[in-house]
C-alpha cells in the first residue's frame, strides 16, 4: 500500500481532521437552560474519565474514511494462490562448466534437462514456459511458448560452456523470468539465499540441485619456460576429497616433451617441472585421466621462438634507454637491442640500415621516427605532433598536451587482477583512434577518460601506446611496479606471434581479417564471421580449445584456456549442506510466492457505504426524536 | 414571536367580554384588604350620618330634616379608576429555552390583561423588570384608559428582549418608590429566583395595598424536561454557572420534579398572602389560559 505516497497521505490527513474535531468535540456539547434550579436533583456525570467517548456517528465516520483511504493507498492481502492453467513457467538453466560435469550416463546439464521435461510433461494443458540460459550473461533462449516440442528442441540446444557462470548473470536471468509465475532453476550449486528471495518476490521458485559427484583434476597454469634455458611447469590440481591419479601429457607441435602419471592427494595442487623445450610454439598440455569436466584438461601456452630478434630503442635521455632495453630483454632474452638517440639516429639511419635485419619491435620515448619500418611500434611519451605530419595520419594518434601526473588505478590484462592506485609522472593528453584497445586509463575527476595504455593493430602492424613519461628511472623503481607491469605486459603482446593468439575462454579476441572470415570452433564447427570496418573480426570463444580463423589467405590461431577455481571445484561444499539452504531459500520464496496479492478496495468501498448507510440511518432517527436542530 | 397574538383583532375579540376581577371596597378601612373608595362627589348616594360642624352644608338632606327635624348629612360615593399593573419579568430565564417563548407569552398575557382592564376604563400600563449591570431596570408603558389606546402598547410589547438577572425585589421597590395608589399588580415571571426574594417581593405588594395576581409562566420543553440525552454541560442563563450531567430520562423526571416543587411553593407563598396564583405553562395554551384558567381563578370574569 502507498500510504507512503504524498497524495494518499493528503488522504489520510481526513482521518487527522476528523480526530481533531472528535476531540474538539470531547470537550462535550454545552446547553444554556433558564435555571440550573431545575436541575438540582439532575445525576452527576459519572466521576472516572473517559477519554475515548462512545460516540457512534464518530467511529461511523472514522471507520468510512479510514476504509476509503486505505482503499485509494491501496491495501491488499495476501491470499493462497489458486490454481489454474495457463500459467507461465520459466526454465532456467546454468551453463557453466560444472553443468558439463559427467556423473553416470551423461552430464549433468542432461539431468537438468530431464527434469526440466518431467516439468513440461506433468503441466497442465495451457501452461506456458521459457527457456533462459545463464553463465557469463544471462541469456533468453526460447520465448514464451506452449508448443511442446518447440521447447524440446530449446532444450536439446542447450550446451554447457567452458566459463564459469556468474552471480550476475544468474540475477539477469532471474530478472529475466519476473514475467513467470513459476521459476525452476537447474544449477549444480546452490545460489544465495538473497538472489532466490529477491526473485520469489513475484514469482514461486523452485531450485532444482543437480549432480553430486566431486571427482575432478584440472591443469591450473602452463608456464612453457625459456626454450633450451629454462624448464617450464604446469600446476595440476585435484578438486577431489580422495587421492586421484593423473596423466599428464604435454606437447609441443607434433611432438611429445612430456608425458607422466602423477598421484594427487586430495585437494592437492602440484607443480609439474618439465623441459627445458627445445624450441619455441604452441605447447599443449592435457589430462588424460578421465574425469568431470574435460573443459579444464587442456591447456595451451605459447613459447617464444629462441631466434634473435631485433628490437630499436629511441629515446632522447640515455637512462630511459637503458631502462627500457632491460625490460625489453628480460621478456625476451633472445632480443637482440639497439639503443639510439633519435636524432642522432635519423642521421645514420640510411647509412647504418639498409644491411640490418628487419626489426621485430621499435621502442620509441618521446619521439617518432617513421623510417624505423619496425613490424610493431611502441610509443611511449609519445611527441606532440602536427596532423599532418604522416605519424598523425597513417596511425591516427594525437597528442593535445601534458598532464602533470595522472594515476592508474586498475587495470585488467586477461584474468589478471587489478592493482592498487599508482600516481604516475607527466603524462601525455592522448586521443587514440577507434581500432586501438584500452588497456589503462587514468582515473580522477580530473583526467578520468585519457588513456595510459592502449593496443591495436593498424596496417603496418600492432601499435602500442604507453601515455606515461618515464624519465628519472621511473620504470625500474620500485614505487612503481604497476607501470613496469603494464610494460612489459604491451611488449609481450606487441612481439608475441601474429598468427596464434592464447586467451581465456570468454575473452574478447580480435582478429584482423579482410571481408568476411572462416571459424572454425573446437567442436569442429563453422561459422562465417564478417569483418568490421577496421579489418577484424571478433569471437568470443566459449568452449576450450582451439579456433581457427581464416580470411584472405591468412590463418590465425586462437587457443582458449579454460580455468576457474570456483567452477571446477564440484565438491566446494558438501552437498547436502549446500542443498540445505537452498532449499530452505526455496521453501521460504515459496512461502511467499505461493500466495498472490488480493486487492481489498472493493471491500473496502463496501465497507464504507455500509458504514455511511447506518450513520445516514442513525441521523433520521436522530431527526426524527430531537428535530433537525438537535442533528 | 406569540407575543404580536395579544394584537390581533381576533384573539382580542375573545377578549371582549371579559374584565379584571378586582376587589371593590366602599370605604376605606383600616385592615381591610381591598381597594378603597373615597367619599366625595358623585351622583350615587351611598349613606346619611348626622351632621357635624364642617361639614358641607350642600350634602344637608332637607327633606330628612323636615320629617325628622335632625340634621342629616348624605353622603355619595364617589367612583375612582383603578391603576393596573402588568408586571412582567424580562430576564434571561424568561428567554430560554427559546423554543418555550415564555417571554412572548408572558408579553402577551400581560397585554391581554391590559386590554381587559380598558372594559373599565380603569388606568391600564405594562411594565418589564430585569437587572442590567448591576441596575434593576424597570421599563413600563404610561397608563393607558381607553381601548382605543390600546395598540398603543405594541411598540413596547414588542421590544422588550430577555436579558440579565431575576430581582423581583428590586423590581417591586423600584415599584413601590412611583408612590402611586394602590392598584392591581399583576406579576408575570417564571419564579425561577430565589423563593425568599419573590416571598418578600410580593408581601410588600400586598402591603401597599395592591391587589395582587401572580401569573406562574413556564415553557412545555422546560417544564416536560425535553432535552437530547447524553452527557453535556449545562449553563445557568444568568448567574452564567455551568455544571455537568447526564441528561437522559433520569434527570428528566428530576426536573419535572422540580418544576412541581417551585410551582408548589409559589402557590403556598401566594396562598399565605392572599394573592391569586395562576400557571401559565405552555405557550400554546395561551388561548385557554386567557379564556378558561384566568376566569376560574377570578382574575378575569
Amino acid at each position: 500500500m502507498g500510504l507512503l505516497n504524498p497524495q494518499n497521505f493528503i488522504y489520510g490527513l481526513s482521518l487527522a481532521l476528523l480526530v481533531l474535531i472528535y476531540l474538539r468535540s470531547r470537550s462535550r456539547p454545552t446547553i444554556e437552560v433558564s435555571s440550573l434550579m431545575l436541575f438540582d436533583e439532575a445525576p452527576a456525570p459519572v466521576a472516572s474519565v473517559r477519554h475515548v467517548r462512545i460516540d457512534p456517528l464518530f467511529w461511523l465516520e472514522t471507520a468510512t474514511l479510514t476504509a476509503l483511504t486505505l482503499a485509494i493507498a491501496g491495501l491488499y492481502v495476501m491470499r493462497p494462490r489458486t490454481p489454474g492453467h495457463g500459467r507461465i513457467h520459466a526454465l532456467v538453466f546454468d551453463l557453466g562448466a560444472g553443468m558439463s560435469a559427467r556423473e553416470g550416463s551423461g552430464a549433468r546439464l542432461d539431468q537438468a534437462r530431464r527434469e526440466a521435461m518431467e516439468i513440461i510433461n506433468q503441466a497442465p494443458a495451457g501452461d506456458e514456459f521459457s527457456v533462459i540460459a545463464y553463465a557469463l550473461e544471462a541469456q533468453a533462449r526460447h520465448p514464451q511458448t506452449a508448443n511442446l516440442a518447440d521447447l524440446r528442441k530449446a532444450l536439446g540446444d542447450l550446451i554447457p560452456m567452458a566459463v564459469p557462470a556468474r552471480t550476475a548473470a544468474l540475477r539477469a536471468a532471474l530478472i529475466r523470468a519476473r514475467g513467470a509465475s513459476e521459476i525452476d532453476l537447474f544449477a549444480d550449486r546452490p545460489p544465495a539465499a538473497a538472489i532466490l528471495a529477491d526473485a520469489a518476490s513475484t514469482a514461486r521458485v523452485n531450485f532444482h540441485l543437480v549432480g553430486s559427484g566431486d571427482s575432478n583434476l584440472a591443469i591450473v597454469s602452463l608456464d612453457p619456460g625459456i626454450p633450451r634455458s629454462t624448464r617450464g611447469r604446469a600446476v595440476i590440481r585435484n578438486f577431489s576429497a580422495r587421492p586421484h591419479s593423473c596423466e599428464l601429457a604435454i606437447d609441443l607441435g607434433n611432438s611429445e616433451e612430456f608425458h607422466q602419471t602423477l598421484m594427487l592427494a586430495p585437494r592437492e595442487q602440484v607443480v609439474v617441472p618439465f623441459g627445458p623445450i627445445r624450441t619455441g610454439g604452441v605447447l599443449h598440455a592435457r589430462i588424460l585421466t578421465p574425469d568431470a569436466i574435460d573443459a579444464d584438461n587442456d591447456r595451451y601456452a605459447y613459447a617464444p621462438s629462441d631466434r634473435p630478434a631485433q628490437v630499436l630503442v629511441l629515446s632522447p635521455d640515455a637512462a630511459v634507454r637503458d631502462d627500457i632495453a632491460r625490460v625489453v630483454l628480460a621478456v625476451n632474452a633472445n632480443f637482440q637491442i639497439e639503443t639510439a638517440d633519435p636524432a642522432r639516429y635519423l642521421a645514420d639511419a640510411n647509412a647504418s640500415r639498409p644491411s640490418a635485419k628487419p626489426l621485430e619491435l621499435a621502442v620509441m620515448h618521446d619521439c617518432y621516427v617513421p623510417a624505423a619500418g619496425a613490424a610493431s611500434t611502441l610509443l611511449i611519451y609519445p611527441p606532440q605532433l602536427a596532423k599532418n605530419l604522416p605519424y598523425a595520419a597513417a596511425i591516427g594518434i594525437s597528442v593535445n598536451g601534458t598532464l602533470a601526473s595522472a594515476d592508474i588505478s586498475s587495470y585488467a590484462m586477461g584474468e589478471a587482477p587489478g592493482i592498487e592506485s599508482l600516481t604516475l609522472g607527466a603524462t601525455r593528453i592522448v586521443a587514440i583512434p577507434e581500432w586501438m584497445d584500452l588497456i589503462a586509463t587514468a582515473t580522477g575527476p580530473a583526467h578520468s577518460s585519457i588513456p595510459l595504455a592502449a593496443i591495436g593493430r593498424a596496417a603496418g602492424g600492432p601499435v602500442g601506446v604507453l601515455a606515461f613519461d618515464v624519465r628519472d628511472h621511473l620504470l625500474l623503481a620500485p614505487d612503481h611496479l604497476d607501470a613496469l607491469v603494464l610494460t612489459v605486459d604491451l611488449i609481450k603482446q606487441l612481439t608475441a606471434a601474429r598468427d596464434i593468439l592464447i586467451v581465456a575462454t570468454g575473452a574478447d579476441v580480435s582478429v584482423p581479417a579482410t571481408g568476411t572470415a572462416r571459424v572454425t570452433q573446437p567442436d569442429e564447427s563453422v561459422r562465417t564471421v564478417t569483418a568490421d570496418k577496421w579489418g577484424r573480426v571478433r569471437i568470443r570463444p566459449l568452449q576450450a580449445g582451439r579456433y581457427i580463423v581464416e580470411s584472405g589467405g591468412e590463418t590465425t590461431q586462437v587457443f582458449a584456456n579454460y580455468y576457474d577455481a570456483a567452477e571446477s571445484d564440484l565438491g566446494a561444499k558438501p552437498q547436502a549442506e549446500a542443498k540445505a539452504p537452498a532449499e530452505k531459500a526455496a521453501a521460504a520464496s515459496n512461502a511467499q510466492s505461493a500466495r498472490e496479492v488480493q486487492p481489498l478496495v472493493f471491500i473496502l468501498i463496501a465497507l464504507a457505504l455500509l458504514a455511511l448507510t447506518i450513520e445516514s440511518a442513525m441521523l433520521i432517527g436522530h431527526a426524527g426524536r430531537w428535530g433537525m436542530r438537535h442533528v | 414571536m406569540l407575543e404580536a397574538r395579544a394584537f390581533e383583532p381576533e384573539f382580542l375579540r375573545k377578549l371582549d367580554r371579559l374584565v379584571l376581577g378586582i376587589k371593590r371596597a366602599r370605604t376605606v378601612r383600616a385592615g381591610q384588604r381591598a381597594l378603597g373608595r373615597i367619599q366625595g362627589l358623585g351622583i350615587e348616594p351611598e349613606n346619611f350620618k348626622a351632621y357635624a360642624p364642617g361639614d358641607d352644608l350642600r350634602f344637608l338632606d332637607w327633606n330628612a330634616f323636615a320629617r325628622f327635624d335632625e340634621l342629616m348629612l348624605r353622603t355619595y360615593r364617589a367612583d375612582r379608576q383603578v391603576e393596573v399593573t402588568a408586571l412582567v419579568d424580562a430576564s434571561a430565564s424568561m428567554g430560554l429555552p427559546e423554543h418555550d417563548d415564555k417571554l412572548g407569552l408572558a408579553l402577551a398575557i400581560g397585554a391581554s390583561l391590559a386590554y381587559i382592564g380598558m372594559a373599565d376604563n380603569d388606568a391600564v400600563r405594562i411594565g418589564a423588570f430585569s437587572m442590567h449591570r448591576g441596575a434593576m431596570k424597570l421599563d413600563a408603558t404610561p397608563f393607558h384608559r381607553r381601548r382605543e389606546s390600546y395598540v398603543n402598547f405594541r411598540p413596547f410589547v414588542m421590544s422588550v428582549k430577555a436579558g440579565g438577572e431575576t430581582r423581583l425585589g428590586a423590581a417591586v421597590d423600584q415599584l413601590l418608590l412611583q408612590r402611586r395608589p394602590a392598584g392591581m399588580v399583576v406579576v408575570i415571571s417564571d419564579f425561577l429566583v430565589n423563593e425568599s426574594d419573590a416571598a418578600d417581593a410580593l408581601k410588600r405588594l400586598v402591603a401597599a395595598r395592591h391587589d395582587v395576581k401572580v401569573v406562574h409562566v413556564m415553557g412545555e420543553q422546560e417544564s416536560t424536561a425535553s432535552y437530547p440525552s447524553g452527557l453535556f454541560r449545562v449553563r445557568d442563563s444568568e448567574t452564567g454557572e455551568v455544571r455537568e450531567t447526564v441528561l437522559g430520562p433520569a434527570t428528566a423526571a428530576a426536573i419535572r420534579r422540580n418544576v412541581e416543587k417551585i410551582a408548589m411553593r409559589m402557590r403556598e407563598i401566594c396562598t399565605t398572602h392572599a394573592i391569586t396564583y395562576a400557571q401559565a405553562f405552555g405557550a400554546g395554551n395561551l388561548e385557554s389560559i386567557m379564556e378558561r384558567e384566568l376566569p376560574r381563578l377570578g382574575i378575569v370574569r
